[in-house]
């Protein structure tokens, strides 16, 4: 697994949301994507899941190049916003039944259970999403990637709706993810915690990547980038 | 997966939470009766006008129910943008056309099974002999719609005023079909059998053929637009 991403740019009419972007990932790689609002990071992540197309440059995803229409790609690479891609008029169960066929992964459906009594919700795989609470959403997305296995992580703001519990859960799932040998992508504004998983760090500021750095320690780049480029109150 | 198998995962997806909501079925159930009830009270059918008009009346309830039924098919992905975790996923695209092409025929088929006997029985009509036929020649058209319907309603799904731009767009296009069933009712209630409606309903079963085919090798492009 490799991700490369090359001159890569996205505008929404006459703005450029994001501006000749490139970097180069290798498999295991647990990146922070950073930046302050409208930087571009969810177009970004976006971008990389197929969701959007980019208006220039190219997505290589293990030497092939990403095409909103590849299905054998589309199925490597997992989308995680809490709370979302659930449809809420299905039960916990259901969720994760429909998902795993759609992925084709008959076998996991075998896991649910255990899964389930991982993130935290054995005992509520018969309810409607829409009666959860938006953490146990979370939950119930950390669920269904756990089961479909992405090569390609990407995820949203994954912090700001668990509670301490939720979010160990999160870190030694991504934990996982990266000793499996996929490639993690986290925007969030949590800093600290994201700085503290990460193996590499992205800064976006007004859609151009300002800082690419793997980690180091003391790691004196960083904080400099952090200091110039993104808001205060992120730590 | 392949096509029918993912189909079929999706449109069982759509006919449970339909089961569990009930408001595309309920809704289109009672605006087409209410219609039926409209058209009785304003219209006196008398015997010498009924191929001429039955077909109409019929029409343009099945037209306005189907929008009805349209403007919500795409409801149950609206929530929680799970239209973007379903183009995540590796499903072949037009699968979910097929899928959401066939729900809208489910739902309309089943407000058509009540509504045509209903104006039979409304406008105390005779010849019940004809009912398999103008179900067939429904069933042709009803296809139509959903088919060009489902399409369309994927292009307006962003737009704002979508509910009032869908028939904008729709029923310019739906003319062969409005054209062709009408047509092909009226020469069955005319005639009482289906030799001279042959015709009609060929041009019928070729809209059809070529607008699924059409849609389910386009639809990934539309839907991305």
């Amino acid at each position: 697994m490799h991700l490369t991403v090359r001159h890569l740019a996205k505008a929404y009419g006459l703005r450029w949301a994001l501006k000749d972007i490139g970097f180069d990932l290798p498999a295991g790689e647990v990146v922070a994507l950073l930046g302050p609002n409208g930087a571009g990071k969810t177009t970004l992540l976006k971008l990389l899941a197929g969701l959007l197309s980019p208006t220039a440059g190219e997505i290589v995803f293990d030497g092939s190049n990403f095409g909103r229409s590849l299905t054998a790609q589309r199925s490597a690479i997992g989308f995680l916003t809490p709370g979302e891609h659930l449809y809420e008029n299905l039960t916990v169960r259901e969720n994760l039944i429909f998902f795993i066929s759609l992925y084709n992964k008959g076998g996991a459906i075998a896991q649910i259970d255990a899964t389930l009594d991982e993130v935290g919700l054995k005992h509520h795989s018969e309810e409607y999403v829409a009666a959860l609470s938006s953490g146990m959403k979370c939950r119930l997305s950390i669920a269904k990637w756990k089961l479909l296995e992405p090569a390609l992580l990407l995820l949203d703001e994954p912090y700001g709706v668990l509670d301490g519990n939720g979010v160990d859960l999160l870190e030694s799932f991504l934990r996982g993810r990266r000793h499996e040998g996929s490639i993690v992508i986290i925007a969030s504004h949590h800093v600290a915690r994201v700085v503290n998983l990460c193996t590499r760090a992205l800064i976006l500021h007004q859609g151009s990547l300002t800082f690419d750095e793997a980690r180091q320690q003391p790691w004196e780049g960083f904080t400099r980038a952090f200091g110039e480029f993104l808001p205060h109150g992120e730590s | 997966m392949n096509l029918l198998s993912q189909t079929f995962l999706l449109l069982k997806k759509d006919l449970v939470i339909e089961l569990r909501r009930r408001e595309s079925l309920l809704t289109m159930f009672f605006f087409g009766t209410l219609l039926l009830f409209v058209f009785h009270f304003s219209f006196d059918l008398v015997p010498e006008r009924v191929a001429e008009m039955t077909p109409a009346l019929l029409w343009l309830a099945f037209l306005f129910t189907g929008t009805l039924g349209l403007a919500q098919l795409f409801e149950a992905e609206r929530g929680n943008h799970c239209l973007e975790a379903l183009l995540l996923s590796p499903m072949d695209r037009g699968a979910l056309f097929l899928a959401k092409t066939a729900f809208n025929f489910i739902l309309m088929f089943l407000v058509e099974i009540v509504v045509i006997p209903l104006f039979w029985i409304l406008f105390n009509l005779r010849s019940w002999d004809v009912i398999p036929y103008l179900f067939l020649v429904t069933l042709l058209g009803t296809v139509g719609f959903c088919v060009l319907g489902t399409l369309l309603s994927v292009v307006t799904l962003k737009a704002r005023a979508r509910e009032l731009l869908l028939p904008l767009i729709l029923f310019p296009l739906m003319i062969p079909v409005i054209l062709g069933t009408i047509r092909c009712m009226e020469t069955i209630l005319r005639v009482g059998e289906l030799g001279d409606a042959l015709p009609w309903l060929r041009l019928l079963i070729g809209f059809d053929v070529i607008f699924l085919t059409v849609g389910v090798l386009i639809f990934d492009w539309v839907i991305e637009v």
